[in-house]
């Protein structure tokens, strides 16, 4: 029996050990793409752009768009790409911490670590002078938003004037997130199938310890959901939820509508959109060539969103 | 307005039979446990209900449970309302030992609440299969302590099936002997 239990010890240790991928040069991990936001900010950030904004900038409206784990500010370029030479507001695509670099800077970082540079170009937006502020999150880039509001960080703060959640994940799609506690030490990463074209945008292979803060944020806000958070007073919230989505289950919606009012009582508005991609809102790069109706829906969103903004 | 008699008077009738069946038992066959049952969905809500069990021999049991978030988690809270509806056979080791091991497979119906037509589209309901395992301690009182471990082969992904419905569980149940009381 000992031998047995030494037996099935060892091979735990070994199965343990030495988890790290084997990354090659197409990939983001390697750390050989990073993101284009890191070296040239002022094409992606207000803040870098227009440090010192003339009166008439300062009330124009400026949309943070976050991206979702594991992927780049590319998760948000289709909406810069629309907006084209549009003047009436402006897009800061935001990198989050530990994302667009390589495996390794991914696999050190914590969810607060992804949630730092969305403070740090809001505050400094706001120490800019900026007071027409909104928000625009993909997957966990909504999760990420909805803690700050829970959280109750825009109470000494501009308030945001709009913030659009684009298929939120509050319920995980794949349920054996529940379990990567236990799994994860044992299988060390996770890796996703991403086309040619995502390779350079989106990491390949998961560590399972961020893993584990993806696991850490959608709880904490799930109970926050449940406790319930009310948003701050002149702000709206509109939710786009993609019908079949594999990543970040549709229900999550429904935790959102349920758990968060505005400041005068109100649910907030959801749309359940008629897809199967998860973040309907990026066509770019997909496995096969968007329908029509993905066209549609993506187009619907931008422009209602933008509308919404310039109101 | 809802005509409540009906119900009541078959509820009475199945408290009587059971009571029947019990005063004709002995020791732990053929006797009939009611009890309380407390769950928890790892990352998801705490679910309790009520839960009754029939031993058919001395390792054969035979149980139907009802759990519900509306005695759990979303008690004054904003959690999903969800309820589970379980049929349950359960295999007892070590049957005359006060603490036994056990197995159980259940089969049953789970509903979720969404509680708005904007979510019309979405699947809210869905069939459970589950196992658990655990132990069950038998006091010298008619009292009976079960803690399990779970796990539910049909859970939601995204694509298909109910988005709350998750995989791992644990339970504890807390059961009365009806048998034993009547027998003293």
């Amino acid at each position: 029996m000992k031998k047995f239990i030494l037996f099935t010890l060892s091979i735990l240790v070994l199965i343990s050990c030495n988890k790290e991928p084997e990354i090659d040069s197409s990939m983001l991990d390697s750390g050989l793409y990073f993101d284009q936001s890191i070296y040239q900010p002022e094409k992606y950030l207000v803040s870098a752009s227009v440090p010192v904004p003339t009166p008439a900038q300062a009330v124009s409206p400026v949309i943070i768009a976050i991206h979702g784990y594991g992927a780049t500010t590319f998760e948000w370029d289709e909406f810069r790409a629309w907006k084209g030479a549009r003047t009436d507001f402006s897009i800061s695509q935001v990198l989050l911490g530990g994302h667009g670099r390589d495996y390794q800077s991914f696999k050190n970082s914590t969810w607060r670590d992804w949630r730092e540079p969305i403070i740090a170009e809001f505050e400094k937006l706001e120490k800019a002078g900026y007071t027409n502020i909104s928000f625009a999150g993909s997957s966990t880039g909504s999760t990420l938003i909805l803690k700050l509001l829970a959280e109750g960080y825009f109470d000494s703060h501009v308030k945001p004037k709009h913030i659009f959640l684009i298929d939120p994940i509050i319920i995980p799609a794949n349920k054996t997130l529940t379990l990567v506690g236990v799994l994860g030490p044992i299988i060390g990463y996770t890796k996703v199938e991403n086309t040619a074209g995502e390779e350079k945008y989106y990491y390949h292979y998961r560590p399972y310890e961020t893993l584990q803060q993806l696991r850490n944020i959608i709880n904490e806000v799930r109970i926050d959901l449940q406790k319930g958070i009310t948003l701050p007073v002149g702000t709206t919230l509109k939710v786009y939820k993609s019908d079949k989505d594999d990543v970040a289950d549709a229900a999550s919606a429904v935790l959102i509508h349920k758990g968060i009012v505005s400041s005068t009582g109100n649910a907030p508005e959801i749309a359940m959109i008629p897809s199967n991609l998860h973040v309907f809102t990026r066509l770019n790069h997909r496995e096969n060539i968007p329908a029509g109706s993905d066209i549609a829906n993506q187009t619907k969103a931008f422009t209602e969103m933008a509308n919404l903004l310039i109101k | 307005m809802m005509n409540y008699k009906p119900g009541i008077l078959r509820a009475l009738g199945l408290i009587i039979v059971l009571q029947l069946v019990c005063q004709f038992s002995f020791g732990q066959v053929h006797t009939f446990e009611a009890g309380l049952r407390f769950q928890k969905t790892v990352d998801l809500y705490y679910e309790n209900g009520i839960s009754g069990q029939y031993h058919l021999t001395n390792r054969i049991t035979l149980g139907a449970t009802y759990l519900s978030s509306r005695l759990g988690s979303a008690i004054g809270s904003n959690a999903i309302k969800q309820d589970n509806f379980l049929l349950s056979g359960a295999w007892m080791f070590r049957p005359k030992k006060p603490l036994k091991p056990f197995v159980r497979a259940n089969l049953g119906y789970f509903i979720a609440d969404y509680e708005s037509d904007v979510f019309k589209s979405l699947t809210n309901t869905s069939a459970i299969a589950s196992l658990d395992a655990g132990l069950a301690y038998t006091f010298k009182s008619p009292l009976r302590l079960n803690l399990s471990l779970g796990y539910n082969a049909i859970t939601g992904n995204g694509a298909k099936g109910a988005g709350t419905l998750y995989p791992v569980f644990y339970q504890t149940s807390i059961f009365w002997n009806l048998a034993k009381r009547k027998l003293k």
